[in-house]
Protein backbone atom coordinates (compact mmCIF):
# COMPACT_ATOMS: atom_id res chain seq x y z
CA UNK A 1 0.00 0.00 0.00
CA UNK A 2 1.16 3.34 -0.87
CA UNK A 3 2.14 5.89 1.95
CA UNK A 4 0.30 8.91 1.69
CA UNK A 5 1.89 12.22 2.36
CA UNK A 6 0.87 14.17 4.67
CA UNK A 7 -0.05 16.69 2.33
CA UNK A 8 -2.40 14.67 0.80
CA UNK A 9 -4.09 13.80 4.26
CA UNK A 10 -5.02 17.36 5.15
CA UNK A 11 -6.30 17.46 2.11
CA UNK A 12 -8.63 14.92 1.90
CA UNK A 13 -9.53 15.86 5.81
CA UNK A 14 -10.36 19.65 4.37
CA UNK A 15 -12.16 18.13 1.30
CA UNK A 16 -14.06 15.65 3.38
CA UNK A 17 -14.91 18.37 5.71
CA UNK A 18 -15.55 20.75 3.15
CA UNK A 19 -18.15 18.55 1.17
CA UNK A 20 -20.09 17.23 4.45
CA UNK A 21 -20.70 21.59 5.06
CA UNK A 22 -21.59 22.33 1.41
CA UNK A 23 -24.22 19.17 1.15
CA UNK A 24 -25.45 20.18 4.43
CA UNK A 25 -24.79 23.64 4.67
CA UNK A 26 -25.65 23.44 8.67
CA UNK A 27 -22.45 25.74 9.94
CA UNK A 28 -23.08 28.48 6.81
CA UNK A 29 -27.12 28.78 7.54
CA UNK A 30 -27.02 28.83 11.23
CA UNK A 31 -23.37 30.86 11.23
CA UNK A 32 -24.65 33.55 8.85
CA UNK A 33 -28.04 34.45 10.70
CA UNK A 34 -26.26 34.37 13.62
CA UNK A 35 -23.45 37.12 12.18
CA UNK A 36 -26.81 38.86 10.75
CA UNK A 37 -29.00 38.87 14.10
CA UNK A 38 -25.69 39.94 15.92
CA UNK A 39 -25.30 43.08 13.84
CA UNK A 40 -28.82 43.84 13.40
CA UNK A 41 -28.76 43.56 17.14
CA UNK A 42 -25.92 46.18 17.56
CA UNK A 43 -27.76 48.63 15.14
CA UNK A 44 -31.06 48.61 17.92
CA UNK A 45 -28.36 48.36 21.05
CA UNK A 46 -26.88 51.54 19.95
CA UNK A 47 -28.39 54.40 17.51
CA UNK A 48 -27.10 53.21 14.25
CA UNK A 49 -25.97 55.95 12.36
CA UNK A 50 -22.86 56.75 10.10
CA UNK A 51 -21.12 57.89 13.21
CA UNK A 52 -21.41 54.41 14.95
CA UNK A 53 -19.52 53.38 12.31
CA UNK A 54 -16.72 55.69 12.48
CA UNK A 55 -16.72 55.21 16.61
CA UNK A 56 -16.66 51.71 16.58
CA UNK A 57 -17.39 50.10 13.08
CA UNK A 58 -14.14 47.78 13.18
CA UNK A 59 -15.46 46.23 16.80
CA UNK A 60 -19.21 45.28 15.40
CA UNK A 61 -17.67 43.99 12.82
CA UNK A 62 -15.39 41.81 14.35
CA UNK A 63 -17.76 40.44 17.39
CA UNK A 64 -20.09 39.41 14.92
CA UNK A 65 -18.18 37.66 13.12
CA UNK A 66 -16.15 36.39 16.13
CA UNK A 67 -19.99 34.90 17.51
CA UNK A 68 -19.84 32.77 14.09
CA UNK A 69 -16.63 31.23 14.04
CA UNK A 70 -16.86 29.93 17.21
CA UNK A 71 -20.33 28.09 16.21
CA UNK A 72 -18.28 27.02 12.99
CA UNK A 73 -15.01 25.92 15.04
CA UNK A 74 -17.39 24.05 17.75
CA UNK A 75 -18.96 22.13 14.39
CA UNK A 76 -15.52 20.77 13.28
CA UNK A 77 -15.30 18.24 15.69
CA UNK A 78 -19.01 17.93 16.45
CA UNK A 79 -18.90 16.48 12.99
CA UNK A 80 -16.84 13.75 14.59
CA UNK A 81 -19.06 12.45 17.72
CA UNK A 82 -21.56 10.38 15.59
CA UNK A 83 -20.30 7.19 14.89
CA UNK A 84 -16.80 7.07 16.48
CA UNK A 85 -15.68 9.06 13.83
CA UNK A 86 -13.32 10.98 16.02
CA UNK A 87 -11.75 7.51 16.95
CA UNK A 88 -11.88 6.22 13.15
CA UNK A 89 -9.89 9.84 12.47
CA UNK A 90 -6.97 9.07 15.49
CA UNK A 91 -6.37 5.33 14.45
CA UNK A 92 -6.03 6.10 10.81
CA UNK A 93 -2.34 5.78 9.90
CA UNK A 94 -1.60 9.81 9.41
CA UNK A 95 0.29 12.22 11.90
CA UNK A 96 -2.16 14.10 13.72
CA UNK A 97 -0.63 17.07 13.14
CA UNK A 98 -1.61 16.39 9.51
CA UNK A 99 -5.71 15.68 10.60
CA UNK A 100 -5.53 18.93 12.58
CA UNK A 101 -4.40 20.75 9.92
CA UNK A 102 -6.74 19.65 7.37
CA UNK A 103 -9.55 20.18 9.94
CA UNK A 104 -8.11 23.98 10.20
CA UNK A 105 -8.25 24.83 6.50
CA UNK A 106 -12.00 23.33 6.17
CA UNK A 107 -12.56 25.60 8.98
CA UNK A 108 -10.44 28.72 7.79
CA UNK A 109 -12.75 28.40 4.44
CA UNK A 110 -15.67 27.78 5.83
CA UNK A 111 -15.60 31.17 7.86
CA UNK A 112 -13.79 33.19 4.83
CA UNK A 113 -16.81 31.99 3.16
CA UNK A 114 -19.33 33.58 5.28
CA UNK A 115 -17.24 37.05 5.84
CA UNK A 116 -17.14 37.09 2.27
CA UNK A 117 -21.07 36.79 2.49
CA UNK A 118 -21.58 39.39 5.46
CA UNK A 119 -19.02 42.19 4.68
CA UNK A 120 -21.08 43.45 1.75
CA UNK A 121 -24.37 43.45 3.85
CA UNK A 122 -22.29 45.25 6.40
CA UNK A 123 -21.52 47.72 4.59
CA UNK A 124 -24.65 48.64 3.67
CA UNK A 125 -26.34 48.53 6.75
CA UNK A 126 -23.95 50.41 8.45
CA UNK A 127 -23.48 53.36 5.59
CA UNK A 128 -19.44 52.79 5.59
CA UNK A 129 -17.52 55.72 4.76
CA UNK A 130 -16.60 56.14 1.30
CA UNK A 131 -12.71 56.38 2.49
CA UNK A 132 -12.74 52.56 3.27
CA UNK A 133 -10.14 51.15 2.18
CA UNK A 134 -11.29 47.41 2.07
CA UNK A 135 -8.10 45.87 0.58
CA UNK A 136 -6.52 46.86 3.65
CA UNK A 137 -9.90 44.84 5.30
CA UNK A 138 -9.92 42.12 3.69
CA UNK A 139 -6.45 41.22 4.34
CA UNK A 140 -6.88 41.95 8.34
CA UNK A 141 -9.97 39.47 7.74
CA UNK A 142 -7.29 36.41 6.10
CA UNK A 143 -4.65 36.92 8.64
CA UNK A 144 -7.30 37.78 11.72
CA UNK A 145 -9.59 34.69 10.67
CA UNK A 146 -6.27 32.25 10.42
CA UNK A 147 -5.37 33.38 13.74
CA UNK A 148 -9.34 32.70 15.24
CA UNK A 149 -9.38 29.42 13.11
CA UNK A 150 -5.89 28.04 13.80
CA UNK A 151 -6.33 28.37 17.65
CA UNK A 152 -10.11 26.97 17.24
CA UNK A 153 -9.24 24.37 15.61
CA UNK A 154 -6.49 23.55 18.23
CA UNK A 155 -9.04 24.52 21.35
CA UNK A 156 -11.96 22.39 19.61
CA UNK A 157 -10.09 19.41 18.94
CA UNK A 158 -9.17 19.83 23.07
CA UNK A 159 -13.14 20.56 23.84
CA UNK A 160 -13.86 17.75 21.94
CA UNK A 161 -12.62 15.08 24.97
CA UNK A 162 -14.61 17.05 27.69
CA UNK A 163 -18.19 17.32 28.79
CA UNK A 164 -19.96 20.54 27.96
CA UNK A 165 -17.98 21.05 25.17
CA UNK A 166 -19.39 24.20 23.77
CA UNK A 167 -19.46 26.08 26.56
CA UNK A 168 -15.58 25.07 27.09
CA UNK A 169 -14.92 26.46 23.95
CA UNK A 170 -15.41 30.37 24.01
CA UNK A 171 -13.90 30.16 27.47
CA UNK A 172 -10.36 28.84 26.14
CA UNK A 173 -10.47 30.61 22.43
CA UNK A 174 -11.54 34.31 23.39
CA UNK A 175 -8.91 34.50 26.52
CA UNK A 176 -6.27 33.52 24.12
CA UNK A 177 -7.01 35.65 21.32
CA UNK A 178 -7.45 38.71 22.86
CA UNK A 179 -4.09 40.17 20.96
CA UNK A 180 -5.38 38.77 17.98
CA UNK A 181 -9.08 40.48 18.58
CA UNK A 182 -7.57 43.88 19.26
CA UNK A 183 -5.21 43.83 16.82
CA UNK A 184 -8.12 42.87 14.13
CA UNK A 185 -10.35 45.47 15.66
CA UNK A 186 -7.69 48.50 15.65
CA UNK A 187 -6.61 47.55 12.07
CA UNK A 188 -10.38 47.47 10.70
CA UNK A 189 -11.19 50.81 12.61
CA UNK A 190 -7.79 52.12 10.84
CA UNK A 191 -8.95 51.24 7.39
CA UNK A 192 -12.72 52.12 8.04
CA UNK A 193 -11.98 55.58 8.90
CA UNK A 194 -9.23 56.19 7.43
CA UNK A 195 -7.09 57.83 10.51
CA UNK A 196 -4.14 56.46 12.14
CA UNK A 197 -1.54 53.45 11.26
CA UNK A 198 -2.32 50.28 10.68
CA UNK A 199 0.85 48.59 10.12
CA UNK A 200 1.70 47.68 14.03
CA UNK A 201 -1.76 45.82 14.09
CA UNK A 202 -0.87 43.65 10.97
CA UNK A 203 2.61 43.07 12.07
CA UNK A 204 0.80 41.68 15.40
CA UNK A 205 -1.27 39.65 13.83
CA UNK A 206 1.40 37.87 11.56
CA UNK A 207 3.45 37.28 14.57
CA UNK A 208 0.79 36.00 16.12
CA UNK A 209 -0.20 33.68 13.26
CA UNK A 210 3.39 32.40 13.10
CA UNK A 211 3.91 31.53 16.86
CA UNK A 212 0.36 29.95 17.37
CA UNK A 213 0.09 28.23 14.49
CA UNK A 214 3.92 26.53 14.71
CA UNK A 215 2.35 25.65 18.66
CA UNK A 216 -0.51 24.06 17.61
CA UNK A 217 1.16 22.08 14.89
CA UNK A 218 3.83 20.91 17.76
CA UNK A 219 1.50 19.89 20.19
CA UNK A 220 -1.33 18.46 18.04
CA UNK A 221 -0.30 14.87 19.30
CA UNK A 222 -1.70 16.45 22.69
CA UNK A 223 -5.14 16.78 22.25
CA UNK A 224 -5.91 14.25 19.49
CA UNK A 225 -4.89 11.35 21.13
CA UNK A 226 -6.43 8.29 22.28
CA UNK A 227 -6.43 6.71 25.50
CA UNK B 1 7.13 6.45 59.49
CA UNK B 2 7.19 10.53 58.63
CA UNK B 3 5.03 12.13 60.52
CA UNK B 4 3.42 15.84 58.87
CA UNK B 5 2.37 17.15 61.90
CA UNK B 6 5.11 16.39 64.04
CA UNK B 7 7.16 19.28 65.27
CA UNK B 8 10.18 17.61 64.05
CA UNK B 9 9.00 17.94 60.63
CA UNK B 10 10.50 21.01 58.83
CA UNK B 11 7.46 22.11 56.91
CA UNK B 12 6.33 23.03 60.55
CA UNK B 13 9.12 25.41 61.10
CA UNK B 14 8.68 27.07 57.74
CA UNK B 15 4.97 27.72 58.41
CA UNK B 16 5.87 28.69 61.48
CA UNK B 17 8.27 31.77 60.15
CA UNK B 18 5.53 32.64 57.50
CA UNK B 19 3.56 33.56 59.94
CA UNK B 20 5.91 35.71 61.69
CA UNK B 21 6.83 37.33 58.69
CA UNK B 22 3.50 37.74 57.82
CA UNK B 23 3.01 39.55 61.39
CA UNK B 24 6.00 41.34 60.96
CA UNK B 25 4.82 42.95 57.59
CA UNK B 26 1.70 43.58 59.25
CA UNK B 27 3.29 45.95 61.49
CA UNK B 28 5.57 47.27 58.89
CA UNK B 29 2.69 48.19 56.81
CA UNK B 30 0.09 49.65 59.23
CA UNK B 31 2.41 51.22 61.79
CA UNK B 32 6.06 51.34 60.34
CA UNK B 33 5.95 53.05 56.84
CA UNK B 34 4.79 56.91 56.96
CA UNK B 35 1.66 57.69 55.28
CA UNK B 36 2.08 58.96 51.73
CA UNK B 37 1.93 62.72 51.40
CA UNK B 38 -0.60 63.01 48.69
CA UNK B 39 -2.76 60.14 48.81
CA UNK B 40 -3.15 59.53 52.37
CA UNK B 41 -3.26 56.32 54.49
CA UNK B 42 -5.12 54.05 50.91
CA UNK B 43 -1.37 54.12 49.90
CA UNK B 44 -0.97 51.28 52.19
CA UNK B 45 -2.95 49.44 50.28
CA UNK B 46 0.25 48.98 48.49
CA UNK B 47 1.78 47.04 50.59
CA UNK B 48 -0.88 44.28 49.51
CA UNK B 49 -1.09 45.09 46.05
CA UNK B 50 2.26 44.51 44.65
CA UNK B 51 3.71 41.40 46.65
CA UNK B 52 0.24 39.73 45.76
CA UNK B 53 0.75 40.60 42.11
CA UNK B 54 4.40 39.50 42.83
CA UNK B 55 3.11 35.98 44.43
CA UNK B 56 0.28 35.55 41.31
CA UNK B 57 3.36 36.34 38.76
CA UNK B 58 5.78 33.77 40.40
CA UNK B 59 3.10 30.82 41.30
CA UNK B 60 1.78 31.44 37.38
CA UNK B 61 5.80 30.87 36.55
CA UNK B 62 5.70 27.79 38.31
CA UNK B 63 2.25 26.45 36.71
CA UNK B 64 3.71 27.55 33.43
CA UNK B 65 7.37 25.27 33.73
CA UNK B 66 5.44 22.23 35.80
CA UNK B 67 3.53 22.02 32.66
CA UNK B 68 6.47 22.48 29.95
CA UNK B 69 7.97 19.59 31.82
CA UNK B 70 4.85 17.61 31.97
CA UNK B 71 4.41 17.85 28.25
CA UNK B 72 8.32 16.41 28.15
CA UNK B 73 8.43 13.90 30.91
CA UNK B 74 4.90 13.10 31.84
CA UNK B 75 6.09 13.24 35.10
CA UNK B 76 2.81 12.84 37.91
CA UNK B 77 4.89 15.53 39.84
CA UNK B 78 5.01 18.33 37.28
CA UNK B 79 0.99 17.98 36.78
CA UNK B 80 0.30 18.11 40.68
CA UNK B 81 2.87 21.29 40.70
CA UNK B 82 1.34 22.73 37.87
CA UNK B 83 -2.32 22.48 39.07
CA UNK B 84 -1.18 23.84 42.56
CA UNK B 85 0.82 26.67 40.79
CA UNK B 86 -2.70 28.18 38.64
CA UNK B 87 -4.84 27.77 41.92
CA UNK B 88 -2.38 29.70 43.90
CA UNK B 89 -1.77 32.30 41.45
CA UNK B 90 -5.37 32.56 41.07
CA UNK B 91 -6.43 33.62 44.43
CA UNK B 92 -3.43 35.46 44.49
CA UNK B 93 -4.62 37.40 41.11
CA UNK B 94 -8.07 37.68 43.23
CA UNK B 95 -6.28 39.57 45.34
CA UNK B 96 -4.95 42.03 42.72
CA UNK B 97 -7.86 42.45 41.69
CA UNK B 98 -9.63 43.34 44.33
CA UNK B 99 -7.07 46.05 45.89
CA UNK B 100 -6.80 47.33 42.70
CA UNK B 101 -10.00 49.18 42.10
CA UNK B 102 -10.02 49.89 45.91
CA UNK B 103 -6.84 51.63 45.80
CA UNK B 104 -8.41 53.26 42.03
CA UNK B 105 -11.66 54.66 43.41
CA UNK B 106 -9.72 57.21 45.54
CA UNK B 107 -6.87 58.14 44.08
CA UNK B 108 -7.86 57.87 40.11
CA UNK B 109 -11.64 58.92 40.91
CA UNK B 110 -12.15 55.79 39.05
CA UNK B 111 -12.66 51.77 39.96
CA UNK B 112 -11.42 50.63 36.65
CA UNK B 113 -9.71 51.66 33.42
CA UNK B 114 -8.74 49.74 30.39
CA UNK B 115 -5.15 50.13 30.93
CA UNK B 116 -2.47 48.02 29.82
CA UNK B 117 -1.51 45.83 33.35
CA UNK B 118 -5.35 46.48 34.36
CA UNK B 119 -6.17 44.48 31.31
CA UNK B 120 -3.57 42.12 31.22
CA UNK B 121 -4.36 41.15 34.65
CA UNK B 122 -8.23 40.64 34.26
CA UNK B 123 -7.31 38.58 30.95
CA UNK B 124 -4.69 36.29 32.91
CA UNK B 125 -7.24 35.80 35.28
CA UNK B 126 -10.23 34.43 32.76
CA UNK B 127 -7.34 32.66 31.50
CA UNK B 128 -6.29 30.65 34.48
CA UNK B 129 -9.73 30.28 35.35
CA UNK B 130 -10.97 28.38 32.36
CA UNK B 131 -7.89 26.25 32.99
CA UNK B 132 -9.40 25.41 36.39
CA UNK B 133 -12.60 24.63 34.50
CA UNK B 134 -10.90 22.72 31.48
CA UNK B 135 -9.23 20.57 34.08
CA UNK B 136 -12.94 19.97 36.17
CA UNK B 137 -14.31 18.93 33.01
CA UNK B 138 -11.98 16.74 31.43
CA UNK B 139 -12.51 13.12 32.84
CA UNK B 140 -9.70 11.60 35.34
CA UNK B 141 -7.01 9.93 33.71
CA UNK B 142 -4.32 10.72 31.31
CA UNK B 143 -5.56 12.84 29.19
CA UNK B 144 -6.38 15.37 32.17
CA UNK B 145 -3.16 16.51 32.79
CA UNK B 146 -2.50 16.17 28.87
CA UNK B 147 -4.91 18.73 27.97
CA UNK B 148 -3.97 21.08 30.62
CA UNK B 149 -0.34 21.06 30.37
CA UNK B 150 -1.38 21.80 26.36
CA UNK B 151 -3.37 25.09 27.76
CA UNK B 152 -1.04 26.48 30.10
CA UNK B 153 2.06 26.10 27.19
CA UNK B 154 -0.69 28.24 24.90
CA UNK B 155 -1.30 30.99 28.07
CA UNK B 156 2.08 31.12 29.17
CA UNK B 157 2.84 32.10 24.90
CA UNK B 158 0.29 34.61 24.59
CA UNK B 159 0.79 36.48 27.65
CA UNK B 160 3.65 38.41 26.47
CA UNK B 161 1.96 39.01 23.10
CA UNK B 162 -0.83 40.17 25.09
CA UNK B 163 1.14 42.54 27.39
CA UNK B 164 2.80 43.96 24.30
CA UNK B 165 -0.24 44.40 22.28
CA UNK B 166 -2.25 46.24 25.23
CA UNK B 167 0.64 48.34 25.53
CA UNK B 168 0.14 49.72 22.45
CA UNK B 169 -3.59 50.42 22.79
CA UNK B 170 -3.27 52.34 26.29
CA UNK B 171 -1.43 52.47 29.60
CA UNK B 172 -2.21 54.30 32.26
CA UNK B 173 -0.92 52.56 35.67
CA UNK B 174 1.48 53.75 37.70
CA UNK B 175 5.06 52.68 36.38
CA UNK B 176 6.61 49.99 38.74
CA UNK B 177 8.74 51.18 41.54
CA UNK B 178 11.55 48.73 41.88
CA UNK B 179 13.81 48.62 38.97
CA UNK B 180 11.98 51.29 37.37
CA UNK B 181 13.66 54.38 35.96
CA UNK B 182 16.03 56.66 37.48
CA UNK B 183 12.74 58.71 38.79
CA UNK B 184 10.84 55.64 40.29
CA UNK B 185 11.53 54.82 43.91
CA UNK B 186 10.05 55.01 47.48
CA UNK B 187 11.31 56.61 50.89
CA UNK B 188 13.51 54.51 52.23
CA UNK B 189 11.02 53.17 55.38
CA UNK B 190 8.14 52.38 52.33
CA UNK B 191 10.92 50.44 50.57
CA UNK B 192 11.25 47.99 53.95
CA UNK B 193 7.73 47.86 54.65
CA UNK B 194 7.26 46.72 50.42
CA UNK B 195 10.30 44.01 50.62
CA UNK B 196 8.94 42.71 54.37
CA UNK B 197 5.99 42.51 52.62
CA UNK B 198 7.05 40.95 49.52
CA UNK B 199 8.87 38.19 51.46
CA UNK B 200 5.86 37.02 53.72
CA UNK B 201 3.53 36.82 50.29
CA UNK B 202 5.90 34.62 48.39
CA UNK B 203 6.24 32.53 51.39
CA UNK B 204 2.32 32.09 52.08
CA UNK B 205 2.56 31.64 48.52
CA UNK B 206 5.47 28.81 48.70
CA UNK B 207 4.02 27.11 51.65
CA UNK B 208 -0.09 26.95 49.49
CA UNK B 209 1.90 25.58 46.37
CA UNK B 210 3.50 23.29 48.64
CA UNK B 211 0.58 21.89 50.60
CA UNK B 212 -1.76 22.19 47.54
CA UNK B 213 0.98 20.00 46.08
CA UNK B 214 1.14 17.46 48.27
CA UNK B 215 -2.44 17.14 48.21
CA UNK B 216 -2.62 16.63 44.85
CA UNK B 217 0.09 13.76 44.94
CA UNK B 218 -1.52 11.92 47.73
CA UNK B 219 -4.51 12.18 45.31
CA UNK B 220 -2.78 10.48 42.96
CA UNK B 221 -1.80 7.85 44.93
CA UNK B 222 -4.93 7.40 46.24
CA UNK B 223 -5.98 6.74 43.02
CA UNK B 224 -3.51 4.25 42.05
CA UNK B 225 -4.06 1.94 45.24
CA UNK B 226 -8.46 2.34 44.38
CA UNK B 227 -7.77 1.05 41.16
CA UNK B 228 -5.09 -1.71 42.31
CA UNK B 229 -7.71 -2.58 45.05
CA UNK B 230 -10.43 -2.66 42.25
CA UNK B 231 -8.15 -5.05 40.22
CA UNK B 232 -7.41 -7.38 42.87
CA UNK B 233 -10.95 -8.05 43.70
CA UNK B 234 -12.01 -8.94 40.59
CA UNK B 235 -8.73 -11.43 39.34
Amino acid sequence: MRELGEWRIAAAVCARDLRIELRTREALLAMGFYALLVMVIFSFAFSSDASLTLRAGGGLLWVAFLFAALVALDRAFLREAGESSLVGLQIAPASRAAILAGKFAASYAIILGLEALLMPLFAVLFNTPRRADWGGIIITALLGTWALAANGTYFSAMCAHTRQRALLLPLLLLPVSIPAILAMVQATQVYLTGEGMANYWLQLLIGYDVIFTVLAWALADMVLDIE
Amino acid sequence: MASTSSLRSPSTWVFAATLGLLIVSLWWNLIGAPTEATMGTIQRIFYYHVPSAAAAWTALLLNAGASLWYLIRRSPAADALAVAGAEVGLAFLTIVLITGPIWARPVWGVWWVWDARLTLTLAMWVMYASYLILRQLTPPGSLQPRLAAALAVFFAADIPIDYMSIRWWRTQHPSPVLFGGPDSGLAPRMMTALLISMAAFLAVMGCLVWLRYRQEMARGRLAALRQRQLLLEES
